[in-house]
């Protein structure tokens, strides 16, 4: 009973406990600067939009117009890679994440333009705690997308060396 | 007969009244669920067609800049050799690096309390002691 009461309130206080702490002079400078730091989200938020279409479209195109069709070709002529199979995979997979994870960054920042940092500057701060993470879920993405694009490019270079070594 | 008329033009007009409202909630109810879709699945944040997301001129001249170089897309029907493997190695790296160049697009800095103008935690608590 006791172990079922701990786990209770437990959950209880993860809940309800914000996630960044404010402190009174952090408080005050979020009513003080309300109008600012507004409008300085929804720069943020135009700045966003811009740099989300740029890369999404890079993405794309690296997906439709490289990865895709030289896999298509090899499939065709029965060249088994099955490293380049998987490398399409999870640049596609990598791309939905970064698409779904962007989406759900703007919803949150929406609602954080759209709150009253004047009212209530505590829940206004907590919001922004969880919108920076939901931002850096974004950023995680980019990183992962480059990684996983640098081994696409090491294993086209292996297949390149393959041509070499076989014109040899 | 007069009657008879009468009673048929004011059937009409309902009907038209009828036809009317149901046209409207027919349009209304289309354009929100239209709504709905275009802000759950994500497209309003793609859309700079926006009011205040408007590219600006910069940008749009960089844009045509772009267009003017036509997009590499691998050819199925040629012959895979060396050169053509460098060719697609050299473009693949130039969209690579086109991405790498866009400096930290979504770095936390931009969101952080010293950019908003909020006193950092600690910056508060020093003021505190």
């Amino acid at each position: 009973m006791k172990r079922i009461s701990f786990i209770v309130c437990l959950v209880v206080s993860l809940v309800t406990v914000p996630v960044g702490a404010i402190s009174k002079e952090q408080a005050a400078a979020i009513i003080d600067h309300c109008v600012a730091i507004k409008d300085d989200l929804r720069d943020v938020q135009r700045a966003d939009a811009r740099a989300r279409v740029y890369i999404g479209g890079k993405y794309e195109m690296i997906l439709n117009g490289f990865v895709k069709p030289l896999n298509l070709y090899l499939v065709e002529r029965n060249i088994s890679r099955t490293d380049l199979v998987e490398s399409q995979s999870l640049i596609s997979e990598t791309r939905g994440e970064f698409v779904n994870d962007y989406v759900d960054y703007q919803q949150g920042l929406e609602q954080l333009v759209s709150m009253d940092c004047k009212e209530d500057a505590e829940q206004f701060y907590d919001k922004l705690v969880r919108v920076r993470k939901k931002r850096s879920k974004v950023d995680q993405d980019m990183k992962k997308m480059d990684t996983v694009l640098n081994e696409y490019k090491v294993r086209v270079l292996k297949m390149k060396e393959g041509l070499d070594a076989r014109k040899e | 007969m007069r009657e008879k008329n009468k009673k048929k033009i004011e059937k009409g007009a309902r009907n038209l009244v009828v036809l009317g409202v149901l046209s409207t909630v027919v349009a209304l109810t289309t354009t929100g669920v239209a709504l709905a879709i275009y802000h759950n699945s994500g497209d309003i944040y793609l859309d700079r067609s926006r009011p205040g997301f408007l590219p600006d001129e910069e940008e749009i001249q960089q844009d045509e800049g772009e267009r003017e170089d036509d997009d590499y897309v691998f050819q199925k029907d040629t012959v895979l050799d060396t050169e053509k493997m460098d060719e697609f190695l050299e473009k693949l790296q130039e969209e690579i690096d086109a991405i790498n160049a866009y400096e930290k697009p979504f770095g936390e800095e931009v969101l952080s309390d010293e950019r908003l103008g909020i006193p950092t935690t600690e910056s508060a608590a020093g003021k505190n002691e």
